[in-house]
């Protein structure tokens, strides 16, 4: 309790409760005009330090919605050169088995040839598209470098096999596209376990793709098979050991070792068939090899079972290339997935970013304003009452 | 008669000098410091007329003022710890507005550096992608550089304000010495001391107060003694002493106080507290000095971890990659005054050890001891300073050499100078290193299921880790290397070889290879832009368990808390302040009204002694009617 007040101390006193009045009342005008209510770090410190992570959260979403936008962006390119690879196989595939008409003439299975080379250097230009940069799709880490290009000895990659991966999250990285080698040259050989081809011909001989049928008993190994008659066969592996043999009936199945090929036509003695273990193939290779047997097999009877050789060989490696094709876009479907869902959690996280950072840092107006009249009535009140008690004085009345 | 006269007399100069005393409150009514005054009156010794004594007037003892020496002292501690803090929270602030802005601020740019780090592993082929990425780094690195300026800059004026506030202190000394002399001076000649001078050396103490901690000492002759800092004496008597602000013993560019004797000058600047000045030098100790070091600390683990990333990748044209920043190194400073020959040269041992704090080394005759700069506590440390067992501490190796002399000392600043020193070396966008100088391959004619990982270096400085390793099966469980050996094989554990590391996985057949090669023509490659970017919020500092993101939020957020808790101290102190200063001024302050009904009493106290001389007058006249005949 004081009790004694001086003048000068009673002015001051106003003037201090006044000022101290209208600095409140400037903070919550600044508040009220920028709509925040922290303004500095010091205003509320641990509310500063989760806004400033939460935004720091929120730059680093919108730099991987960025990198989503690049990444289904080069997915979509990918994929349409995938489609366009798809379609070309797919008439590839229809001419090649026109060609397989016995009453085609040489000359219009030559004109299939022609079309099926142009096909293939089509193909080359797929593989060898761009994006928007300039940069090669399909040439892995060496992106500058064109990666398939003709050579005497075929088509070669120049490319190598890295695969690149976009950021799209803070623990999600997603690759952007295929390498060449992984698209085109990595595609399983013949029916996958081993590849039939022709060896000696001097009948009308033709044998199809084979498949396996009974894996336990498949043994991957280079085997020949001989026709020691028109009507005899043996199969023989690299040591010239003798597998299995049996009778020559035209169309029927010939089994070892848990395989079957199909021999169709006349073979005579001393024809014989390989049976070798599949690798792979690049997809040139198998356009350049069908084209070429197409080109090469005589008008005759031997020549045809040549083609139908070449033929099946071809339609086996062609649904290859096309299973493989389309498993890759699955693979690209699943990307763009991924993205698609992350992009959603994304919104979600961002949204509630957002909301967090709002509530701790945004001002509440109702609150705001209603404080702002309070401190109004207090600073009005203020100064009143100083202008009431500093007309006082005992000297007015003397 | 003439006792009545005389007793009138007496009551009309009393009241005269109780008016002249009224009449001076009143126009001192707005003085700062001042002391109401009021006259002390007593009886004149009374007159024995007869046997009975005679009232013989009044008599004016004294004009005294009124105060309590008690609340003077309470109010200049207050006064003292109120000016310390409000010096504080001014600095405080300043340094609290240079890291409000959230959108510009260190966290913003740290955010966009990484960006665009991602920019360039979106696109590492694009020219423009890395040049954003240049000059995101220029702009990291700008952004600390103005940080760090304007930190000096706050210590520039820490440093003004201390050589001001040295010439004020020893000016109000040399008043204080000169009142104490006029003090004393009267009060040996008049029995009492002038209320005025009184008045004029409590505001000098005051003035002294609110800029330091002080000592006063009172005497019996009317002077007084004043002491500050470890009881250095600034006023003693009619004598004061000289406070100046002078050099640092290890970086002149930095002032701090000196107290001047005939010897010399003594440090007083760390026993200092209380007031301006002890505000000025706490705010250097506990915040500026802290924030240098926390950027700096920030800036080399931004520069470590972000170099040791990019020497792992290569650029674009095939080179691997160099540096990225460049920071200034650790400063070891000698004391001015060292006489041994011994010369210090410190390094870094990595951001994770690294801590924000400056240290003294200080050669004790036989051996040497480490403190922090800041608090003094001492700090252990291994090694003995030779080249083979440098001393390493705190995150720092420090080799000496040449012969120390006993109390030779060295401040060792391990993050203080390097943001000054802070630079992007890389001005060629293809210089980036986006790549990973190595790249993994399956053969195509590869029957097995096995696939190989795209392989990470691990360690670039490897003489040769871009040639050719080829990895061969020679059965489904072992492989060969470039066609030697036999190793087991464990599908996805580590294959470590020529400083990198890949992993292969899945089912081989004899003959599988795999090959690691120079990833020549690598141009599209991404990896070590990707590992930059994760770099950047791997845990580098704290013994790496803090992100730079996370070492620069907890950085702003310090910053903020000390601010905050500056300001409330302050509004605390405030509030105790004004309580003392309401509580001095109930006394000595100046109330118009009571003067108002001092002046009516004294007037009329006045009149009345006047009349009394009338009526002396009219006494003596009726006498002499009287006698006329």
């Amino acid at each position: 309790m004081i009790n004694r007040m001086s003048s000068a101390g009673l002015h001051a006193a106003a003037a201090s409760q006044i000022t101290r009045q209208q600095s409140l009342l400037a903070k919550t005008q600044s508040q009220v005009g920028s709509g925040l209510r922290i303004q500095t770090p010091a205003d509320d410190p641990v509310a500063m330090m989760r806004i400033l992570s939460m935004e720091q959260n929120r730059a680093g979403l919108e730099q991987y919605e960025k990198n989503s936008n690049i990444l289904a962006n080069r997915l979509s390119l990918g994929e349409q050169a995938l489609a366009d690879a798809t379609t070309l196989l797919q008439d590839v595939r229809e001419r090649t088995i026109q060609a397989n008409n016995g009453a085609l003439d040489e000359l219009a299975r030559r004109s299939i040839a022609t079309d099926i080379r142009a096909r293939a250097q089509e193909l080359i230009d797929i593989a060898n598209r761009r994006d928007g940069n300039g940069e090669y799709l399909f040439a892995g880490f060496s992106s500058e470098t064109q990666p398939f290009s003709r050579t005497a000895a075929g088509v070669v990659y120049a490319g190598d096999q890295g695969v690149r991966s976009l950021q799209i999250g803070a623990d999600q990285r997603v690759a952007d596209g295929f390498s060449g080698t992984d698209l085109f040259l990595r595609i399983p050989e013949g029916n996958g376990a081993f590849v039939t081809a022709t060896g000696v011909h001097n009948g009308t001989g033709a044998i199809d793709s084979g498949h396996i049928v009974n894996a336990a008993a498949w043994t991957s190994s280079s085997y020949s098979l001989n026709f020691t008659s028109g009507t005899t066969w043996e199969v023989r592996d690299p040591l010239a050991n003798l597998v299995a043999s049996g009778n020559y009936v035209d169309g029927s199945a010939i089994a070892f070792n848990g395989a079957e090929v199909v021999v169709t036509g006349q073979p005579v003695t001393g024809d014989s068939f390989t049976v070798a273990p599949a690798t792979s193939k690049d997809v040139f290779r198998m356009l350049d090899d069908l084209a070429r047997s197409l080109e090469t097999a005589g008008p005759n009877a031997s020549g045809k079972s040549l083609v139908s050789t070449a033929v099946a060989a071809g339609l086996t490696q062609i649904d290859q290339a096309l299973d493989h094709l389309i498993n890759t876009r699955a693979v690209v479907g699943t990307r763009l997935n991924t993205v698609d869902n992350a992009q959603a959690a994304r919104d979600e996280a961002d949204e509630q970013l957002q909301g967090s950072i709002g509530k701790l840092r945004d001002l509440d107006y109702a609150e705001a304003i209603s404080r702002m009249n309070q401190q109004l009535t207090g600073l009005q009140a203020a100064q009143a009452a100083y202008t009431r008690i500093a007309q006082l004085s005992l000297f007015n009345f003397l | 008669m003439a006792d009545m006269l005389n007793v009138a007399v007496s009551g009309l100069r009393a009241f005269q000098r109780a008016l002249e005393t009224t009449s001076h409150n009143i126009a001192n009514s707005s003085t700062q410091g001042y002391s109401r005054q009021r006259v002390e009156m007593a009886t004149q010794e009374p007159q024995l007329f007869g046997s009975s004594p005679v009232g013989s007037g009044v008599l004016v003892k004294n004009i005294s003022r009124y105060s309590n020496d008690l609340l003077t002292s309470q109010l200049q501690r207050a006064s003292s710890s109120y000016s310390r803090l409000s010096a504080y929270a001014d600095k405080a602030g300043a340094l609290n507005s240079l890291f409000a802005n959230s959108s510009t601020g260190l966290a913003a740019s740290l955010t966009r550096f990484s960006n665009a780090l991602q920019g360039v592993a979106n696109t590492p082929t694009s020219i423009a992608a890395r040049q954003v990425l240049l000059s995101e780094a220029e702009g990291l690195t700008t952004r600390l550089q103005t940080y760090e300026q304007r930190l000096g800059d706050l210590e520039s004026e820490v440093n003004q304000q201390l050589g001001l506030e040295a010439s004020s202190i020893t000016g109000i000394a040399a008043n204080i010495a000169k009142l104490n002399q006029d003090i004393v001076s009267a009060q040996s000649q008049a029995g009492q001391a002038p209320s005025d001078l009184l008045d004029a050396r409590d505001r000098q103490l005051a003035d002294l107060a609110s800029r330091l901690d002080t000592t006063v000492m009172r005497l019996d002759d009317g002077g007084i003694n004043v002491f500050v800092g470890n009881g250095q004496p600034l006023v003693l008597g009619g004598t004061s002493a000289t406070i100046t602000a002078k050099a640092d013993a290890f970086v002149p560019s930095r002032l701090t106080l000196a107290f001047q004797t005939t010897g010399g000058s003594v440090d007083i600047g760390n026993s200092l507290g209380g007031g301006s000045i002890g505000g000025l030098l706490d705010f250097r100790r506990e915040l500026l000095d802290p924030a240098r070091n926390q950027i700096g600390q920030i800036a080399v683990a931004l520069t470590e971890v972000t170099n040791g990333q990019h020497r792992e990748g290569m650029d674009l044209a095939g080179n691997m990659g160099g540096d990225l920043f460049a920071v200034g190194a650790v400063e070891a400073l000698p004391a001015l005054s060292n006489s041994g020959s011994v010369t210090v040269a410190a390094t870094r041992t990595g951001a994770a050890a690294l801590d924000p704090y400056d240290y003294v080394l200080r050669y004790n005759g036989s051996g040497w001891n480490m403190q922090r700069a800041d608090t003094g506590a001492a700090v252990s440390f291994t090694g003995t300073g030779t080249g083979i067992d440098p001393i390493v501490a705190g995150g720092v190796s420090i080799v000496l050499s040449g012969t120390p002399a006993s109390g030779d000392r060295f401040l060792v600043r391990p993050t203080a100078g390097a943001i000054r020193g802070m630079d992007v070396l890389i001005s060629d966008p293809s210089s980036v290193a986006a790549a990973a100088p190595i790249r993994s391959a399956a053969a195509v004619t590869n029957t097995g299921t096995a696939a190989i990982s795209a392989g990470e270096v691990l360690d670039a400085a490897n003489a040769q880790p871009r040639s050719t390793v080829t990895l061969q099966f020679i059965d489904a469980t072992h492989y060969s290397v470039n066609g030697v050996g036999s190793n087991l094989y464990t599908p996805g554990s580590d294959i470590d070889i020529n400083g990198w590391r890949v992993q292969i996985s899945g089912t081989p057949v004899t003959g599988d290879s795999f090959s690691v090669a120079d990833n020549v023509g690598g141009k599209g490659d991404n990896r070590n832009a990707l590992a930059l970017a994760s770099a950047l919020s791997r845990g580098v500092l704290s013994g790496g368990t803090q992100s730079l993101n996370a070492a620069v939020t907890r950085f702003i957020g310090s910053v903020g808390v000390a601010t905050s808790q500056a300001n409330s101290s302050l509004d605390a102190q405030k509030v105790i302040y004004d309580d003392s200063l309401s509580a001095v001024d109930g006394v000595s302050g100046v109330n118009l009204d009571e003067e108002a009904a001092n002046m009516l009493r004294f007037q009329q106290a006045y009149q009345a002694a006047a009349q009394m001389i009338r009526v002396t007058q009219t006494l003596f006249d009726s006498v002499l009617e009287a006698t006329r005949r």
